[in-house]
């Protein structure tokens, strides 16, 4: 209590001081691409002389406020030409910049130097940010572009394995990362149970992973926060881009509303049906799709409003027993509103759901599940002077969790209807956090954010003798479910339980020079959802349940400490971050757990803690022909179940075990070379400890079959992983000089064919009885086509 | 549900199995309790087995008997059966069995001088009333389905193991279920074979089960068959039977003790 009280306070103090300082101007407006009026994000506004600047946010608006004077302002942004205009600030001015992108001219030198200086001088590390072009020249597998893939190539964010679903953030869960789009939560991220992430990359504007040092703007989810923003649409002109590949096609279309004031966007990517199961002469689907809509329009110079959508679906359906569809729905309303030229407003109201359909007609049943909330965001940026800004707002989520229902598809059906009950929460949060240059030398980002759960009524509460669901038999030494002594009816308005939390949040940069900076930050992050998945990474049919009388909120702490350096006049650049963290209370279950059709989640729940801690190592070359970086993490992530008492054996007898997507060695090189303006190849290798797994140590005979007899959990793992991918883009001569822009996409995944063992099996061969182990791969070598147009 | 992703997941890519030699670790034999009653409709139930054998390597294609050890089984009115060995094969009989549905029972065994004892309750179950046969089945559309139907009486908690044997492959079948969502309801074991012929024979067996061995056999069948370390695996774990040993609980038996009535049909593929 008495350090988030002592923080408010010192809050304030700054505030005050700095409302009331002396004679001073602000230079603010919007920062955007020159030939389609998108905004950019994170450009940056720099006045040498002072050795100060702005960055534009989220909806590319700066804010600049200095003494009064004649300064030279020089605006840049990452392949764009840079600006440098001279302005007397003697009022208060608005002034919208429009930048133009280098790429139509590549000798053009590209000033990169003082967005990395900004990022030596600004608190905010343990950031993984990769622009869209450089997304769209790595390598991957079928050539289908893929964001979630591509972050994996920097340290800290790895998958559990090529087919896995979802990423696993500096040894945290699947579960454990808030994935946003425009500001709305997308629950699940992947097509196809894992192979293609649901987002289209033509679609999308910026990309930012935060593995730590988390700002108190972001709460409910304990790992990371992946933040993507959407294209705006082109508000000058009418432009249709797309592409063709081997697994999906792509198309974009935007165009201005009204001139400069509004803008419109339509994405789709689609996969082709049946292209995956040419191997059975049977109806067999299986493809996704992706919608990406997003409309905005500027009513005035201090209000925009934006509407944007995303809707995603994957569906299977394998002869005539199994269709399966799921995916994500989201809408999203959004008003910026400028309450003066230092004060930036930022209203969202979203919507969003997730849901799984599963049909099997052979046992003639439908299941459904889902999750739907309502989301409303007031966030507030509030430049008071170049040395001091705060961030503030709040933000309630109402959900809805649907954990099944199940009917029957026939009048003939064994199966009778059930509805699981459903479960409603509302989650708040109120931020402030404050950036503050406190030195030349020394900045800070502190805030403070006050988070609580409410575990709103619902029907059929199971009560417990004791309020113990879990029982301890401490004969057989396994846990069983507890009977429910009774029920409880609560009304949706009543509060079953209650959570708050406050969760600090501090970052430091201390800048040596203008070259190498030490950083360190500490989180701590309430989460209160939870996806119940005992299985090594998520599947689409695991259903989210809330914190509650049985189930407490995950608490995390993380520190880090960085060092950051550029070299060679930022050809090169350094980062190096070592971090602790720990989880309290993760869920785990025993070992009979049904997670699935499950209404008494509680019964098969255990609570335990995870740590990870690791060092993280990016060198990167940002400059010249050849560019590209070498990545590597070496971490530990496990996980621990004790017994709730001295005489319970917990899980793995209670010590503690390698969580499935612990890596110790995780290395990746991604390279470009850029040869001349027709033709790019980039290469990438990949190295990785191989995942653990728990092998067999020994074997019984029971009822005629062989049952293994397991090592603790775990403990063994699975081969090393390693490939290389190359890839070559063409960009035909004919190109320069018409509208009509092609490129063709030439790629070539696991180009040395090696056989990564993505599971090892065991099992009885059926007609000897002789126990076997087998590896299964996923992928061998593939080539890859594709090709992208725009006009 | 797990199966099936496995399934889609190798049809969606240019996935590949081969076999793999792992040097696995090995541990300290333990014995290992198979004592299946089983009371087949329409007989007397007198004759009965229970097999004890250790535990050994994964990869050795034999288990080694549990031998000279001495086994009873005793009900709340103190009637004893011996089982006798039947040579050194680690089955021990008994030819004067009396089952009783829903009667308690106990077994006792002791094996290298310790006592290792388990109690249940003998489980009734309904008859397969008829099998309906589909050629065009599985996931594949060309595998021999099988649909054993009976029907599950109502308001009472039942849990059955299905177990289909075939005359082409050595290994049974074993399906478990529960009546959660299917309550008094007509429904079906399911079984599918891909080499299934016109004339081939399956023995179709519904076993009365507790709901402590439906859990049991629930992730024994999961261990049994499936990958170890894919995605979507859940982790394996040791699982323990409903036996104990009272003499040293740390060197606890494997198996189950389990008393069932069961209904067997032999089924001739058309």
């Amino acid at each position: 209590m008495i350090f988030p009280l002592r923080s408010l306070y010192l809050l304030f103090c700054f505030f005050t001081l700095f409302g009331f300082a002396q004679e001073k101007f602000t230079l603010s407006g919007s920062v955007t691409d020159k030939s389609s009026n998108e905004t950019l994000i994170g450009a940056n506004i720099i006045v040498h002389t002072l050795q100060t600047g702005a960055i534009s946010n989220e909806y590319g608006f700066y804010s600049l406020t200095l003494g009064k004077g004649i300064y030279e302002f020089q605006i840049s942004y990452l392949g764009y030409t840079s600006i440098v205009q001279t302005i007397q600030l003697d009022k208060n001015q608005t002034l919208n910049f429009e930048l133009s992108t280098s790429s139509e001219s590549l000798d053009e030198v590209v000033i990169l130097e003082d967005v990395e200086k900004l990022s030596i001088r600004k608190p905010q590390m343990s950031l993984n940010a990769l622009s869209i072009n450089t997304i769209k020249q790595i390598p991957v597998v079928l050539g289908e572009v893929d964001l979630i893939k591509s972050i994996t190539l920097l340290p800290g964010v790895t998958t559990a394995g090529e087919g896995a679903s979802g990423f696993n953030v500096r040894g945290g869960a699947a579960d454990q990362n808030l994935i946003l789009l425009d500001e709305a939560t997308i629950f699940n991220s992947s097509h196809l149970f894992g192979l293609f992430s649901v987002f289209n990359p033509d679609a999308i504007k910026d990309i930012k992973l935060y593995k730590g040092g988390i700002p108190a703007k972001y709460g409910g989810r304990v790992s990371s926060v992946l933040d993507i923003y959407q294209k705006e649409g082109n508000s000058n002109e009418f432009k249709i881009n797309g592409g063709l590949g081997l697994v999906s096609s792509r198309l974009l279309v935007e165009g201005p509303l009204k001139k400069e004031r509004g803008a419109f966007l339509f994405g789709g990517r689609s996969s082709y049906a049946h292209l995956f199961l040419p191997l059975f002469d049977i109806d067999n689907i299986a493809y996704f799709y992706d919608l990406n809509t997003k409309l905005n329009y500027k009513i005035n110079e201090t209000n925009s409003v934006f509407l944007s959508g995303y809707f995603g679906r994957d569906v299977f359906n394998i002869s005539d027993s199994f269709e399966n569809a799921y995916g994500n729905a989201v809408i999203n309303f959004r008003w910026n509103h400028l309450f003066s030229d230092q004060l930036f407003s930022n209203l969202s109201l979203i919507y969003s759901d997730y849901d799984y359909d599963l049909k099997l007609n052979f046992v003639e049943f439908d299941w459904t599940s889902g999750i739907r909330n309502l989301n409303i965001k007031y966030d507030l940026k509030h430049y008071i002077s170049n040395d001091f800004k705060l961030y503030y707002g709040i933000n309630s989520i109402y959900y809805k969790f649907n954990p099944g229902d199940i009917k029957p598809t026939t009048e003939t059906s064994g199966i009778n209807p059930v509805k699981l009950i459903d479960k409603y929460a509302f989650e708040n949060a109120i931020y402030l956090e404050a950036e503050h240059e406190i030195s030349n030398r020394l900045a800070m980002n502190y805030g403070l954010r006050l988070s609580s759960f409410l575990r709103l009524g619902q029907d059929e509460i199971n009560v417990y003798e004791n309020n113990n669901p879990v029982i301890f038999n401490s004969e057989l030494n396994i846990y069983e479910k507890a009977t429910p002594i009774g029920t409880e009816n609560l009304k949706r308005n009543e509060v079953i339980k209650s959570f708050f939390n406050f969760e600090p949040r501090l970052a430091l940069a201390y800048q040596f020079n203008d070259e190498t900076s030490l950083k360190a930050s500490y989180n701590k992050i309430s989460q209160y959802l939870h996806l119940l998945s005992n299985t090594s990474s998520p599947t689409p049919l695991d259903v989210w349940a809330p914190s509650g009388d049985f189930i407490k909120p995950q608490i995390l702490h993380q520190y880090a400490l960085g060092f950051f350096k550029t070299i060679s006049d930022n050809t090169y650049n350094l980062e190096l971050e070592a971090f602790y963290k720990n989880i309290d209370n993760r869920i785990d279950y025993t070992d009979s757990a049904d997670l699935i059709a499950n209404n008494a989640i509680e019964q098969v729940i255990l609570k335990g803690q995870a740590r990870a801690y690791g060092l993280e190592l990016l060198l990167r070359k940002n400059k010249g022909d050849f560019q590209g970086w070498i990545a590597y993490t070496l971490s530990k992530s496990e996980q621990q179940t004790k017994g709730r008492t001295s005489s319970e054996i917990g899980i793995n007898n209670g010590r503690w075990y390698n969580t499935p997507y612990d890596k110790t060695h995780d290395v990746s090189i991604t390279t470009s070379y850029q040869l001349n303006e027709t033709w790019s190849f980039n290469a990438n290798f990949l190295f990785q400890t191989g995942l653990p797994v728990t092998y067999p140590k020994g074997q019984y005979n029971y009822n005629g079959i062989s049952i293994p007899i397991y090592e603790d959990r775990n403990s063994n793992r699975i081969p090393n992983y390693h490939r290389m991918d190359v890839s070559a883009k063409y960009i035909p001569k004919l190109n320069s000089g018409r509208k009509w822009k092609t490129e063709w996409v030439f790629s070539i995944y696991n180009i040395y064919n090696r056989n990564n063992a993505s599971s090892i099996s065991f099992r009885e061969n059926r007609t000897t009885g002789v126990n076997e182990s087998f590896k299964q791969s996923l992928f061998g070598i593939i080539p890859s086509i594709s090709y992208n147009f725009k006009f | 549900m797990k199966k099936l992703i496995i399934i889609v997941l190798s049809i969606v890519t240019y996935s590949c199995e081969e076999p793999i030699d792992l040097r696995l670790n090995t541990s300290e034999p333990q014995l290992v309790i198979d004592a299946s009653i089983n009371w087949v409709k329409g007989s007397s139930g007198n004759i009965q087995e229970i097999k004890l054998s250790l535990t050994a390597p994964y990869y050795d294609l034999n288990t080694p008997p549990a031998n000279n050890a001495s086994v009873i089984i005793y009900n709340t009115n103190n009637e004893v059966y011996n089982f006798i060995e039947d040579g050194t094969s680690g089955v021990y009989r008994n030819n004067n069995f009396i089952p009783i549905i829903n009667a308690n029972y106990t077994l006792e065994i002791i094996y290298n001088g310790e006592v290792y004892s388990a109690t249940e309750i003998l489980k009734s179950v309904s008859p397969i009333e008829y099998v309906e046969q589909k050629n065009d089945g599985g996931f594949s559309g060309t595998e021999t389905e099988l649909k054993a139907y009976y029907t599950d009486p109502e308001n009472v908690e039942n849990y059955y193991l299905f177990e289909f044997q075939n005359n082409i492959t050595t290994l049974p079948s074993l399906e478990v279920y529960k009546d959660e969502f299917t309550d008094g309801n007509q429904i079906f074991g399911f079984y599918t074979e891909e080499d299934l012929t016109t004339g081939d024979e399956v023995i179709i067996r519904n076993i009365g089960i507790s709901k402590a061995y439906y859990n049991y056999m629930f992730i024994l069948l999961q261990q049994n068959s499936e990958e170890g370390g894919g995605p979507f695996e859940t982790t394996p774990a040791t699982v323990r039977g409903n036996c104990v040993n009272e003499t040293n609980s740390n060197n606890f038996p494997f198996g189950f003790f389990r008393l069932s009535e069961v209904d067997e049909l032999i089924y001739t593929v058309e």
